[in-house]
C-alpha cells in the first residue's frame, strides 16, 4: 500500500505538466495607431522596454548597455531591459503565447529578418503597422525604397523598422594574397593556383548559404527575374545547373580537396585565423576589424568583393510583439534607435561598426557629419566600392531549396 | 603496479586538457606552430564579467539546480527503493514508462509544455523552469538511486525494522550513509543537466529567467578561444560547487557515529 502510493507521487510529479488550468483572463491589446507621437511619448514616459535579441556579440551587447540604454532614459525617460535570446526561441515562444490566447507577453521588441519576419508575419505575432507613426523613420529614411518595403521577398507593411544592413564581403591575408579575385572565374582561377586555400562553409550555415548565393547570381541568365519574381520551381531548377558544375569543378582544389566543408561560419573563420586557409566570408562589412583588434585574425587581414556578380546585402529590423505590455515605449525606443545619433554610434568600429539604412541626404550637413568622419578601420571597404557593388536578397524559399540541392549536387558527388 | 598506470592516465586524459583549458583563458589564441608566446590577458575573463547579470544569473543557476536536485533525491529514493525492493505486476513496464521523457525531443517537450505552463501560471516564472527541469532528469536519478537499492539490499533494511527502528530513524541511519555513493553520482548528473538547458530555460523562464546558460550559450558561436575557455572555466566550477553544498547537507541529516563510520560498509 505504502510502497504503491511512493510511486504513484512520483508518477504525479512527472505529469504535472499534463495537467490543465484556467487559462488567465486577458486584456485587450491596446490600439495605438489613433494616438499622436505626443501622446505615445507622454504613455512612454516612466515605462520599461524589454528587449529580446541574440546576445553573442559583445560589441553589439556593449552598444546597448553602454550607450542606447542611459541616453534613451536620458530622452524619452524609458528603461530599456535587454534580453539575450536566440530570435528563433523568441518567435516560437511568441508562436506559443499567440496559442495559449497570453494577451499580456514579456517581450516589448525584437530584433530580426528575413525568414523569422516571414514566420512572424504570417502568424500575425506582429503589432502594427506602425512605422508610419516613427519621426524618425519618416524623416531620415527612405521610405519608398524597396531595401525596407521587401524583407527578403516580404513585403513589410509597416511592421518592423529599419535599424541596420549588412553586405556580404570576402576577408583575405594580403601577406599571402597580393591580388584577390574579383569574379567568380577568378575566384576559381585562383583556387586551382593555390590548392587547398579556400573553402566555404556548407549549405544550412547562414554564410554558405549566402556563397551559395553569389554564385547562383553570377551564373543566372536571367537575374532579374529571380529578383523580381516569386519563388518558382522551374526558373531555379533551369537557372541552378550552372551554379552546381562551378562548384562542383572548384571542389578538388578546395581545402582537403573539398571531401568535407566546414559547417559553420565559426569554423571556417577558426581554420583562417589558424592559416589553414587564405580567405574567409561573412555578411557584415566590418566584421573583420574587432576580429583583427582580439588578435584572432591576422593583422593584414583586408576586404574585398567580387564584381562580378557583386555583394548581397540585406538590412535587419525592430518590430513589436502583439501582445507587448509597453508598445508605446517600444514604439520609443524604436525612435530613438533609428536617430541619426544613434545611428552614427552605432557605425562607429568603437562597438558595433555595422552600417546604417539611414538616408544620408535627408540629414542636415551638421547631422550628417559624425558620418563622414567616422573611419570604419582599414579592413571595410570604403562605402562607394561597397554600394556600386550591392545586390539585394531573393525570396526566402530559395534557400532552402538550394540547401538540399546542393546536398545532392555537391556534397554527395 | 596498477597505481602509477592510474595516475598517468588521469593525468594525461583529464588534469592536462583542464590545465590547458585554463591556461588557455588567460592566454590570447595561439596559432598552429607558432612559436608558444605567454602574453597573458584577462579578456576572457573580461568578457565574461562584463554582463552585470552574471553573479545574478550564477546564483540563479546554482538555485535552480539545487531545488531540482532535491526534487529529484526525493522523487528518485522514493521510487528507487519502491522499484528496487518490491514486486508488483507491471513493474518492468513501470520502469520504461518513467525513463520515456529520455526519449522525447527537447524542443517537443518545450512546446507542449509551455503551453501548460501558460495556464497553469508558471511560464516566465523560476518554479516553471524548476518544474521543466525535472523533465531531462528525474529518469535517471530513479535510475541511479534503483542501483543503489539494488546494492544495499533489503537484509540490512529488514534487520533494522527488527530491531525496532522507525522509517525515517532507519533512512538516516542505515539507508543514506550507505546511499550516499549514489545520491553524489545522482546529484553530479541533476546539477549538470539542469544547468545545461538552453532551450527549456529559454522557452519557459521566456527570458524572465536570466540562468547562465542564457547568457553563455550564444557565446558558443565565438571563434574566440580565450573568450570561450573563460566561459568553460566557469561553467565546469558550478556543478562542483552544488555537490559541495549537497555533500554538507547530507553529513547534518546523517547521525554522527553510524555504522559506516564504525567500518561496516
Amino acid at each position: 500500500m505504502k510502497k504503491s502510493f511512493f510511486l504513484t507521487q512520483s508518477i504525479l510529479i512527472l505529469a504535472l505538466a499534463g495537467c490543465t488550468g484556467q487559462p488567465p483572463a486577458s486584456n485587450s491589446s491596446e490600439q495605438t495607431e489613433q494616438q499622436t507621437w505626443e501622446e505615445i511619448r507622454q504613455t512612454a514616459a516612466g515605462e520599461t522596454v524589454r528587449m529580446y535579441m541574440w546576445g553573442g556579440d559583445e560589441g553589439i551587447n556593449q552598444y546597448m548597455d553602454e550607450w542606447v540604454k542611459p541616453r534613451l532614459k536620458e530622452e524619452y525617460d524609458v528603461t530599456l531591459e535587454r534580453i539575450p535570446l536566440n530570435t528563433n526561441e523568441i518567435i516560437q515562444k511568441l508562436e506559443t503565447e499567440k496559442r495559449a490566447g497570453q494577451q499580456d507577453g514579456t517581450i516589448d521588441l525584437i530584433w530580426m529578418n528575413g525568414e523569422n519576419f516571414k514566420r512572424a508575419k504570417e502568424s500575425s505575432l506582429l503589432h502594427g503597422p506602425f512605422t508610419e507613426q516613427i519621426p524618425n523613420y519618416q524623416s531620415y529614411y527612405d521610405t519608398e525604397s524597396l531595401d525596407f518595403t521587401y524583407d527578403f521577398g516580404t513585403e513589410t507593411e509597416g511592421f518592423e523598422a529599419p535599424w541596420g544592413k549588412v553586405q556580404f564581403v570576402f576577408h583575405y591575408d594580403s601577406s599571402k594574397i597580393s591580388n584577390p579575385p574579383s569574379t567568380l572565374e577568378e575566384l576559381q582561377k585562383w583556387t586551382r593556383e593555390n590548392p587547398g586555400k579556400f573553402t566555404y562553409p556548407a549549405a544550412g550555415d547562414f554564410t554558405g548559404d549566402a556563397f551559395i548565393r553569389h554564385v547562383l547570381y553570377g551564373k543566372a541568365s536571367s537575374l532579374e527575374q529571380l529578383l523580381d519574381e516569386p519563388f518558382s520551381m522551374n526558373l531555379i531548377e533551369e537557372e541552378s545547373e550552372d551554379v552546381w558544375r562551378y562548384l562542383n569543378e572548384m571542389e578538388p582544389d578546395l581545402w582537403r580537396s573539398g571531401e568535407t566543408y566546414p559547417s559553420s561560419l565559426t569554423e571556417l573563420d577558426r581554420l583562417y585565423s589558424q592559416g589553414e586557409i587564405w580567405m574567409t566570408m561573412g555578411y557584415n562589412e566590418a566584421r573583420a576589424e574587432v576580429l583583427v583588434e582580439d588578435g584572432i585574425f591576422p593583422e593584414t587581414t583586408e576586404s574585398f568583393i567580387l564584381e562580378e556578380p557583386g555583394s548581397i546585402g540585406n538590412t535587419h529590423f525592430l518590430s513589436i510583439p502583439f501582445n507587448s505590455p509597453n508598445k508605446e515605449a517600444a514604439m520609443a525606443a524604436i525612435d530613438f534607435m533609428l536617430a541619426p545619433d544613434a545611428q552614427s554610434a552605432k557605425l562607429s568600429p568603437e562597438y558595433w561598426g555595422e552600417n546604417t539604412p539611414i538616408d544620408l541626404t535627408a540629414l542636415s550637413s551638421e547631422q550628417k557629419e559624425p558620418f563622414e568622419k567616422i573611419d570604419r578601420g582599414k579592413t571595410v571597404l570604403d562605402q562607394q566600392t561597397l554600394n556600386d557593388a550591392f545586390l539585394p536578397e531573393i525570396d526566402a524559399a530559395y534557400v532552402p531549396w538550394l540547401q538540399e540541392k546542393w546536398i545532392d549536387e555537391v556534397a554527395s558527388q | 603496479m596498477k597505481k602509477p598506470v592510474f595516475y598517468l592516465l588521469s593525468s594525461l586524459l583529464f588534469l592536462l586538457p583542464a590545465l590547458m583549458l585554463a591556461v588557455k583563458s588567460f592566454t590570447p589564441v595561439w596559432k598552429w606552430g607558432e612559436p608558444l608566446s605567454f602574453d597573458w590577458t584577462l579578456r576572457g575573463w573580461e568578457v565574461f564579467l562584463m554582463d552585470s547579470r552574471i553573479y545574478e544569473a550564477l546564483l540563479l543557476s546554482i538555485l535552480i539546480a539545487l531545488t531540482v536536485t532535491f526534487l529529484n533525491l526525493f522523487v528518485g529514493i522514493l521510487a528507487g527503493k519502491a522499484l528496487s525492493h518490491s514486486d508488483f505486476k507491471g513493474k518492468g513496464l513501470l520502469e520504461t514508462f518513467l525513463l520515456l521523457p529520455l526519449f522525447i525531443p527537447t524542443m517537443a517537450a518545450a512546446l507542449g509544455l509551455h503551453i501548460t505552463m501558460i495556464r497553469l501560471g508558471l511560464a516566465n516564472q523560476w518554479l516553471g523552469v524548476v518544474i521543466v527541469h525535472l523533465v531531462p532528469t528525474i529518469p535517471y536519478t530513479i535510475k541511479v538511486m534503483k542501483a543503489g537499492y539494488d546494492r544495499v539490499g533489503s537484509g540490512i533494511i529488514e534487520q533494522a525494522k527488527v530491531l525496532g527502528g522507525g522509517s525515517f530513524h532507519v533512512f538516516r541511519s542505515i539507508e543514506l550513509p550507505l546511499l550516499m555513493p549514489s545520491v553524489r553520482s545522482a546529484v553530479f548528473l541533476t546539477v549538470t543537466i539542469s544547468m545545461s538547458q538552453y532551450v527549456l530555460t529559454a522557452v519557459i523562464g521566456g527570458g524572465n529567467v536570466i540562468t547562465l546558460p542564457i547568457i553563455y550559450y550564444p557565446f558558443l558561436q565565438s571563434v574566440n578561444d580565450t573568450v570561450m575557455a573563460a566561459f568553460s572555466i566557469a561553467f565546469a566550477l558550478l556543478p562542483v560547487i552544488a555537490v559541495a553544498v549537497v555533500e554538507l547537507l547530507s553529513k547534518l541529516l546523517t547521525y554522527k557515529g553510524t555504522l559506516v563510520n564504525r567500518g561496516v560498509t
